[in-house]
């Protein structure tokens, strides 16, 4: 009976994926941080350009049916990370890689990089196979530069 | 009234609003079964299909003995109050046939929380700027028919015209008071914005998607959500139109100066009854709940979140949930959208609203 009452025909932008977070409630990782990830990794693949403005607080949180603080916090967390530029008037959108490094940040990081690396090593990943994601994960940047 | 005219009148009433009902099960969202999230498979599986044929047989049923009903009463006594018989008799077996269905559905309900999922790039959802425009237009005319009637206050005779015939002459007179006066330019003010306040609020009503999310689903929730907002403007102004007309012409009679109602009001109560029927049965027919109807069409993906959490339904029909900041979501079994119970701004908007249609009505029944 459906299809005989009406069928709306889509066009191909309007089948396309759309980017999107996934909340899973049973999972013991904090909600924010999982927004924040989810997120980061869409910003990361190019999924989400640079300059492209995020839906605002309270759309995100009504659908995810959370509270407003959860996605205000995991916005604050990818502002500190530097992912995206939170403005009073226009909102958030997705931040441009910097410019200029900055040394200290950079050598933070760079600890962090060296922890990730020693946890994926004493997970049982074999030197060569380090180099090889980490060689993938390079290329897929350079390829969004 | 003639018993034939009964008859026609109950067999209309019933299968126009019958048929609303009797058609739900044909606009829900798919995974969703009488008001419970069943999964996407089980919604389509042999039990599903028990179920709402069971439904289907049970509410023809009902919708045949509503007609009989109403055309017996019709019969039995002939006074126009005997025409929401039929009406009156339908929604308790619509209820009753739910409760049953949605007991049936319980026992094959999904387990587990579903994925909570939001879109994070700004869609181009257009942001109607019909809300707005009505709940301004509802506003100039209650305050005009509040002004109007205010100013003609100690203009008016002793006693003035409360109640009008099918010509539009009174046929019955009250004392003047401030209620018998301003109770329907007061009307005017709450119904016009209480219903521009709810478009405003479907506008950012909750949406539920599906996932893996797509333009698909996204597009229908916004299409849908448009639409209903729209009508809702509509009726708004259409409703706040009526009634300013109403009170301002009401007026005119007590003054003298009119010996009916003005001819606009017998053009507007058509208007807004067919338009909203209209525009009821369109919404439902080409978008279906929450856009399920576009959905169908090109999406397999499972709901996720609000609509497909059972842990915040209550009966499949009120939706409890202090987290999420969302003050209208959609209906599970039905057309349009609900309140949600668990947000405080939600039950204040609402108790706020009723509280002060209770005071008019109070009032008026105390000093008229």
């Amino acid at each position: 009976m459906g299809t005989l009452l009406y069928t709306y025909q889509y066009t191909e932008a309007e089948m396309r994926p759309i980017p999107s977070v996934v909340v899973d409630r049973s999972s013991p990782e904090p909600v924010y941080v999982q927004i924040a990830r989810s997120i980061r990794a869409r910003i990361c693949s190019g999924e989400i350009a640079s300059g492209t403005p995020l839906a605002p607080v309270r759309t995100v949180a009504s659908d995810l049916g959370v509270n407003l603080n959860t996605v205000a916090r995991a916005y604050r967390l990818l502002e500190d990370e530097g992912f995206v530029q939170i403005r009073s008037r226009s909102g958030v959108e997705v931040a441009p890689p910097a410019g200029k490094s900055d040394r200290e940040a950079v050598e933070r990081l760079q600890e962090d990089l060296a922890a990730v690396l020693a946890r994926m090593r004493q997970a049982g990943v074999a030197p060569a196979e380090l180099r090889r994601r980490a060689e993938k994960e390079i290329g897929a940047i350079e390829r969004l530069e | 009234m003639t018993p034939r005219l009964f008859l026609i009148l109950s067999i209309v009433e019933a299968a126009s609003i019958g048929g609303v009902f009797l058609l739900y099960p044909q606009i829900t969202r798919h995974g969703l079964l009488f008001g419970v999230y069943v999964g996407e498979e089980a919604a389509s599986g042999a039990e599903a299909r028990r179920i709402t044929r069971s439904w289907y047989r049970g509410m023809i049923a009902w919708i045949a003995a509503s007609v009989i009903v109403g055309a017996v009463l019709g019969a039995a006594i002939p006074h126009p109050a005997v025409a929401v018989a039929p009406a009156l008799f339908l929604v308790p077996g619509f209820f009753i046939l739910y409760l049953r269905a949605y007991g049936q559905a319980r026992r094959i309900a999904h387990p587990g929380a579903p994925p909570g999922v939001a879109v994070v790039t700004e869609t181009s959802a257009p942001s109607s700027v019909f809300p707005p425009i009505a709940l301004a237009v509802a506003l100039a005319c209650g305050l005009f028919a509040i002004a109007y009637s205010w100013s003609a206050y100690d203009l008016l005779p002793e006693r003035v015209p409360t109640h009008f015939g099918i010509s539009g002459a009174p046929d019955a007179f009250r004392p003047k008071s401030f209620f018998t006066v301003m109770l329907s330019p007061l009307l005017a003010l709450i119904v016009g914005v209480g219903i521009g306040g709810v478009a405003w609020l479907t506008a950012h009503a909750k949406r539920s998607f599906r996932y893996p999310a797509s333009l698909t689903s996204v597009t229908a929730q916004i299409r849908f959500r448009l639409a209903v907002t729209r009508l809702l403007c509509w009726v708004s102004l259409i409703v706040s139109l009526f009634l300013t007309v109403m009170s301002v012409s009401m007026i005119r009679v007590g003054l003298g100066r009119e010996q009916t109602l003005s001819p606009a009001v017998w053009v507007l109560a058509p208007v807004l009854l067919l338009g909203t029927l209209g525009g009821v049965v369109y919404i439902a027919v080409r978008y279906g709940q929450g856009g399920a109807r576009l959905e169908d069409a090109a999406s397999g993906g499972r709901l996720t979140d609000g609509l497909a959490d059972n842990r915040h339904w209550v009966l499949g029909m009120f939706y409890v949930n202090r987290e999420d900041p969302s003050i209208l979501v959609e209906h599970r079994f039905g057309l349009g959208y609900t309140l949600n119970l668990g947000n405080w701004k939600a039950v204040a908007l609402v108790g706020g609203f009723v509280l002060a249609l209770l005071i008019l009505a109070l009032a008026a029944l105390v000093t008229m």
